[in-house]
């Protein structure tokens, strides 16, 4: 899917396409694109890591927000998609992206950060207007000459993938959430002035999510038809609130408040993903917020200790022919209802739902370093827990 | 050679095939000559992978006929009571 011949034949679990899976859910397009010279996605990805991945001067935010703002003066469709998403799943609305990617004066920037990101827009726009009273302008602002630094390498970056993009002609890994170039209206209703946002063309994105018609039927007002969903679905939320809460009653009584939400949001719903995936995210955020009200669970945040396994005996070649498919199934459950909250909750995002690190990491309001070190010491944890049903001294399954 | 606790460490990466090569090749070297961790990355790899299998968490029955209907019941009567879809 780019312009030039390309046979996208390549390891599907390269070692460098697992850099942008796991630092951000997926793989771009933009690198996909490249394969053909993985070393220089490896310089590519090693250059992300250290200019906007690693701790620095400014915030991930800050960081992101630069990515954007120069796509958007590049009229980069692609990739104020990209950023658009990165931003929405640091916690920023769609809305907001769009404000900050046309419309930077109206978004709900900061004015320091403002003034950043107006300095970098004229960088990106017009580089040879760009001169020393800019960068004296941000120090009044208050940023320091490293964050100044920080800031003009992440301009660059943008630039480079931009073009990267279009010359590649990689495609959209998502809807747009701008489509260049803007159609400037009169619009009476607003002073702002702010350029109309046309919506991404539905043969663009085609969706084949089987609830669509469902959906639109209790959007047009038709209750009864809501209950087509919660028959079809009501399972796989009940699995995802079991999992999280550790409690069937515990499930059944949040998963009332699923439901409530969802027909309430239903309208809200873009179609951007399926409706199903849409509505295992409402239960798993309130099932993280019932865990979190908690008074006795102890603080999701504490910092990990040191976990070393103790029983280390070697297991059986084929574990699952120890037991049957239910009885292996009670067991897994029985295990993992066990497992401390916190490991509990990354296991049953990453391994159980199928989340990414990054959407793991976005639903539990950690950071991914957290999340892996988590994800590792729960699925250790489980291990250990399992070693007397299948190591190779055990006498099989009675769970 | 790297540690135990530094295999540990990235034991989860190497799982999810999310390590650098360089890492790669330290965690292959380590395993080829550490037999704890051999039957470390080997359980926990099967453990991985019944847990994906398994079919954990999710019941074969459908939904109880109850619970629809409480679900419904509340949403019909937030519908009287004007808490209709935002459209």
């Amino acid at each position: 899917m780019t312009f030039l011949h390309f046979e996208d034949n390549g390891p599907r679990n390269s070692p460098v396409l697992a850099f942008f899976k796991s630092n951000f859910g997926f793989v771009p397009n933009v690198f996909r694109d490249q394969m053909l010279r993985s070393d220089i996605v490896q310089a590519e990805a090693n250059l992300i890591d250290s200019v906007l991945l690693k701790q620095g001067a400014l915030t991930r935010f800050q960081k992101e927000c630069i990515l954007l703002v120069v796509s958007a003066a590049n009229s980069n469709t692609y990739s104020v998609a990209l950023f658009g998403q990165t931003l929405e799943i640091l916690g920023t609305s769609r809305e907001q992206s769009e404000r900050i990617a046309v419309d930077l004066q109206n978004s709900n920037c900061g004015e320091a950060d403002k003034a950043l990101l107006e300095a970098i827009k004229k960088l990106a726009e017009t580089p040879a207007a760009f001169s020393k009273p800019d960068i004296e302008s941000l120090r009044r602002h208050g940023f320091t000459d490293e964050q100044i630094l920080e800031s003009i390498l992440i301009a660059g970056l943008a630039n480079f993938l931009n073009t990267v993009q279009i010359g590649l002609g990689a495609v959209p890994d998502f809807p747009p959430l701008v489509v260049f170039p803007l159609k400037k209206e009169v619009n009476l209703s607003s002073d702002s002035g702010r350029p109309t946002i046309e919506q991404p063309l539905a043969e663009d994105f085609p969706c084949e999510d089987p609830d669509t018609e469902i959906v639109a039927r209790v959007r047009a007002g038709e209750t009864d038809a809501f209950e087509e969903l919660v028959r079809k679905h009501g399972r796989r939320i009940y699995r995802s609130l079991v999992g999280i809460l550790g409690s069937a009653d515990e499930a059944e009584d949040v998963m009332q408040d699923v439901f409530m939400k969802a027909y309430q949001h239903i309208g809200d719903f873009e179609g951007r993903s399926r409706f199903s995936t849409w509505l295992v995210r409402i239960a798993i955020n309130t099932a993280i917020q019932r865990v979190r009200g908690r008074k006795a669970i102890g603080s999701l945040e504490d910092e990990d200790g040191e976990f070393r396994p103790r029983n280390i005996q070697a297991w059986q070649d084929d574990p699952e022919q120890c037991c049957s498919k239910e009885e292996m199934r009670r067991l897994i459950e029985k295990e993992i209802i066990k497992l401390p909250m916190k490991y509990r909750l990354v296991l049953m995002l990453r391994d159980v739902e199928e989340l990414s690190t990054a959407e793991a990491a976005n639903a539990l309001g950690l950071g991914v370093p957290a999340v892996k070190a988590r994800l590792v010491r729960g699925r250790l944890m489980l291990r250990e827990a399992l070693v007397p049903y299948f190591s190779k001294e055990s006498t099989g399954v009675t769970a | 050679m790297i540690r135990c606790d530094e295999f540990i460490t990235e034991l989860g990466s190497l799982l999810d095939d999310e390590v650098a090569v360089e890492i790669r090749q330290q965690l292959e070297l380590h395993l080829a000559h550490c037999r704890s961790c051999q039957v470390l990355y080997d359980s926990t790899r099967k453990t991985l992978r019944i847990v994906t299998e398994s079919g954990s968490f999710d019941y074969p029955h459908p939904i109880a006929e109850p619970m629809v209907e409480r679900i419904m019941s509340r949403i019909r009567s937030s519908c009287d009571t004007d808490q209709s879809p935002t459209e």
